[in-house]
């Protein structure tokens, strides 16, 4: 600790603490433009200048560590001076068309220029006039209006290490673009346009559409993939303008992906239902909810009485909060009598480990998922962990992803070949020798070592499992899919295992079944069973959107988004993150679906959230005495049991190995609502190597015919140079493309041009 | 005691009003006859407001919300969104005449000198319709302005009168 004197007041802070994080612990506010904490210092806008005592020149608070006894000082008739020159210098070339950008308002040179009280610049002011950049779909780039701080530049390269963007040219011809004036090669994450201090990159998606001022903020957690992240939700009235990130608050600090920044457009889509309907004799009705609620309860009611409470079957999404979930079990066990209470998620693995533990990590390997696509945050810690830790990470993957980068070992191949690299990687790590023992030994030997792998594929899991046994620190990360994929587990509601849904819906066991929130028909699971959906004596579906399943129910009800209701969600950690409601569509949300069933069913349920939670602390063990806003479940196991080992091979006969795609900026069910993200990436794309391609004779955009055992279709191409040759990749959330997976994650195709 | 004697015989302050009055009789005038005659204009009155157009029409407002902000009775409602060259583009822009105190704020705070306070001040109608006024009346009040095109024809003449005193 060193002893530091900053406008006359002591503080005690650790060595090699810079002057900027000294001074905020002395209660004293420097200005600062191109300081960002979680960055690496910089040092390029000279505004946060202080004065130490006996050393004649200025140092920049933000780049210079302290030293014992040093005093500093903050305000001064000079400083002010040099910092009214610092922003008199920025504002030569910044052009003064505040009215028109979209920063105004919250704009940190705007501000600077109020607080050091620059009214008139003293030189000749030489705004260029250099065209808008349009080309990247989500990020407007406006380069006369920038400053040069570097944040965007910076946090791509320390952060997202992506290295999109760069300086270019030097001295007074510097300006921030890509190698050649080449479009934006980028992830779309927007990480640049959260650190802009002015408006040189702009939000596309809020461009020009409101003002900071008229916003009203509340914050929430992102409601789309498992990672949940803390967001701040800006609206007014009844829209939602944007969806921002928190940098003080939450497990992302301040991180989101494209998903989270710019797909939020599905809350105020006008595709969205406000009706709920009844379909009787094949025609549809609008109807008011309760009216639609006391057919479905009449219709439940009597497939009760003749076919026994078991005939009746509960699914619920991982979309749902831990209350309605909760509801929704308790609904099902309770006042409809029946255990059938399915999702697409089990019981059979849980979170393991924290972000922070993979930020921390010393060894990371990550199993068969592109987990930047899938769980961007969770991609980002491994990231930090791999470059800035400098973990040796080692990456199992067909094709290469953006963790190639930092990667150490990336295996990739067919997806045999992965398979059968990963259980020898596996073998190793149990004490095998072989060609991993390198890579094993510095998973055994590291001190935090850590796995990421996809749960949803059983014989990864069997793997991951294989790893923990032989290796017991090491802490495994299940890369979760949904916002509440964890949640609605321990709700009760991932017990069964989700074929046996499919099962029964094929046997004709279920005569009525309430889906909440969930699009049975895009579900791999469930796909090839969705069609019995239609013969059902009541199909109830609760979905902010007609979805291909509320198209076939007989009572469809639309339900709020997670921006639409408050509660909880639970994320691929075991953190329960409190939502806040942000604006009213005026929708019901599933809680009150399901407390409206009840009480039609003669049951009493309570829709209200506090009610909701005291239940749930009540009967839910885990959850006894939680803190609902950022407290971590602390789960008794990873695997419930020894994972039933498949070999994972590629099942079929065909010429060309079809893997499941990660989505890109996609979550597969509620982003394909959002028209801008839908404009990158809207429907599936095959994607093929360009050898392939060559050999087949296509070119982009050509359509070509997928067939395989039991499923066939025809997709447009996507030449991707990433993808092994032998190898092609579909996604797998889209109704047109559920069907191919259902047998395994990896099958074998062939392609017909 | 004398003296008001004097003055209760001979009506001297009657006599003196009557003078007064006499007076005025040879005098200008300093009433109006409205609504027969109009009240002249003065420079800087503050009437129906006006936004300037450039010369080929377009407007001179860039929606920039800040008359919206700083309107004290809130009449002002503007809705922005990109447009399809990724240009500023005003979807709506009403001013609430009902609502509006004639306070001279958004005038004074508009920074590409768009908006402004006309001379018009007849708002009067029978029906609440045609209070909200849109983008379109009030580019056509910066003509009718400039161009002294007035709403009460027969009071023109003074008012144009006052608006170049």
């Amino acid at each position: 600790m060193v002893t530091v004197k900053i406008n006359g007041k002591e503080v005690q802070v650790p060595k090699n603490t810079l002057i900027l994080e000294a001074a905020k612990e002395a209660g004293v506010s420097i200005p600062t433009l191109c300081h960002d904490s979680r960055l690496n210092p910089f040092g390029a806008c000279r505004v946060c200048l202080v004065e130490q005592v006996g050393n004649p020149k200025l140092q920049a608070a933000c780049t210079t560590p302290v030293t014992d006894g040093m005093e500093i000082i903050t305000q001064s008739d000079k400083l002010s001076r040099v910092r009214k020159t610092a922003i008199e210098l920025l504002l030569i070339n910044h052009p003064l068309d505040c009215p028109v950008c979209d920063k105004g308002g919250e704009c940190t040179l705007q501000d600077l220029t109020y607080e050091v009280g620059v009214t008139k610049v003293r030189f000749d002011a030489k705004p260029n006039d250099t065209p808008v950049d349009h080309t990247n779909p989500f990020i407007e780039r406006d380069i006369d209006r920038c400053v040069l701080c570097g944040r965007c530049v910076r946090i791509c390269d320390e952060v997202v290490n992506i290295q999109a963007i760069s300086f270019l040219n030097r001295g007074t011809d510097t300006i921030i673009g890509t190698s050649f004036e080449q479009p934006w090669n980028c992830e779309y994450c927007g990480q640049c346009i959260s650190v802009c201090p002015v408006g040189s990159l702009n939000n596309r998606i809020y461009l020009f559409k409101n003002r900071p001022w008229n916003l009203d903020r509340v914050q929430s957690v992102c409601g789309l993939c498992s990672c949940g992240c803390t967001v701040d939700i800006d609206y007014e009235g009844s829209e939602v303008f944007r969806i921002k990130e928190n940098p003080e608050e939450g497990i992302n600090h301040g991180y989101m992906c494209a998903k989270g920044r710019f797909g939020f457009e599905f809350i105020n889509s006008i595709q969205r239902e406000t009706a709920a309907q009844v379909k009787a004799g094949g025609e549809a009705k609008k109807v008011s909810f309760d009216e639609a609620v006391t057919v479905a309860v009449e219709k439940l009611k009597k497939v009760k009485e003749t076919a026994g409470a078991d005939s009746v079957a509960v699914v619920v999404s991982p979309r749902l909060t831990n209350e309605e979930a909760f509801l929704a079990a308790k609904l099902a066990k309770d006042v409809i009598g029946t255990q059938n209470i399915f999702s697409t998620e089990t019981s059979e693995i849980l979170p393991g480990a924290t972000l922070e533990e993979v930020e921390q990590s010393d060894c990371v390997a990550v199993l068969n998922i592109d987990v930047t696509e899938a769980n961007p945050i969770l991609g980002l810690a491994v990231r930090h962990a791999a470059r800035m830790g400098e973990a040796p990470l080692a990456v199992f993957y067909p094709s290469f992803t953006a963790l190639k980068r930092v990667a150490k070992k990336f295996v990739t191949g067919t997806p045999d070949a992965v398979r059968e690299a990963m259980v020898k990687y596996a073998d190793a790590v149990a004490g095998a020798s072989n060609e991993y023992s390198e890579l094993a030994g510095k998973l055994t030997s590291a001190e935090r070592p850590v796995v990421v792998f996809d749960p949803y594929n059983k014989a990864d899991a069997a793997l991951a499992q294989k790893i923990s046994k032989a290796c017991a620190k090491v802490k495994l990360v299940p890369a979760k899919s949904k916002n509440n994929s964890v949640g609605i587990v321990d709700m009760g509601c991932g017990a069964k295992c989700p074929t046996e849904f499919s099962k029964g819906l094929e046997a004709g066991k279920f005569k009525a079944v309430l889906v909440f929130g969930e699009n049975v028909s895009a579900r791999s699971v469930w796909t090839k069973a969705a069609s019995k959906l239609s013969g059902l004596e009541l199909l109830l579906v609760t979905d902010p959107f007609m979805s291909e399943t509320a198209a076939q129910a007989n009572v469809y009800i639309p339900v709020a988004t997670f921006a639409e209701k408050d509660g909880s969600f639970t994320n691929l950690e075991g953190r329960v993150q409190t939502i806040a409601k942000a604006v009213d569509k005026g929708v019901n949300t599933d809680a009150c679906v399901a407390s409206a069933i009840a009480k039609g069913m003669g049951s009493a349920l309570p829709a209200d959230v506090t009610a909701v939670r005291s239940m749930i602390e009540k009967e839910v063990a885990l959850y006894s005495g939680i803190d609902w806003n950022g407290g971590t479940v602390s789960y008794p196991y990873v695997f419930a049991g020894d994972i039933a080992a498949e070999d994972g091979m590629a099942k079929g006969k065909g010429k060309f190995f079809l893997y499941t795609a990660s989505l890109r900026l996609h979550s597969g069910s509620f982003t394909r609502w959002s028209p801008d993200l839908a404009k990158v990436y809207g429907s599936p794309v095959l994607e093929i190597g360009e050898e392939d391609a060559k050999e087949l004779g296509l070119a982009n955009g050509d359509k070509v015919k997928v067939s395989g055992e039991g499923f066939s279709g025809e997709y447009p191409v996507e030449i991707d140079k990433k993808v092994t040759k032998g190898c092609v990749a579909l996604p797998e959330d889209f109704t047109a493309t559920a069907g191919i997976f259902c047998n395994g994650k990896c099958v074998k195709a062939d392609i017909v041009k | 005691m004398m003296k008001n004697i004097f003055e209760t015989i001979f009506f001297t302050e009657i006599l003196q009003g009557l003078g007064i009055t006499l007076k005025h009789m040879f005098m200008k005038p300093v009433t109006y006859k409205y609504p027969f005659e109009a009240t002249p204009i003065q420079d800087r009155f503050r009437g129906v407001q006006y936004i300037k157009t450039t010369a080929d029409g377009r407007t001179k407002c860039v929606g920039c919300y800040l008359c919206q902000k700083v309107c004290p009775s809130e009449c002002i409602h503007i809705e922005t969104d990109c447009g399809p060259n990724g240009e500023r583009l005003i979807r709506k822009y009403e001013l609430d005449l009902s609502r509006c105190i004639y306070c001279g704020y958004c005038e004074e705070v508009c920074p590409v000198d768009a908006i402004h306070m006309g001379w018009e001040w007849n708002t009067v109608a029978p029906t609440r319709d045609n209070y909200v006024i849109n983008m379109k009346t009030l580019s056509q009040n910066y003509k009718d302005n400039v161009e002294g095109n007035w709403k009460n024809k027969h009071l023109k003449k003074k008012l144009v009168e006052g608006v170049q005193q």
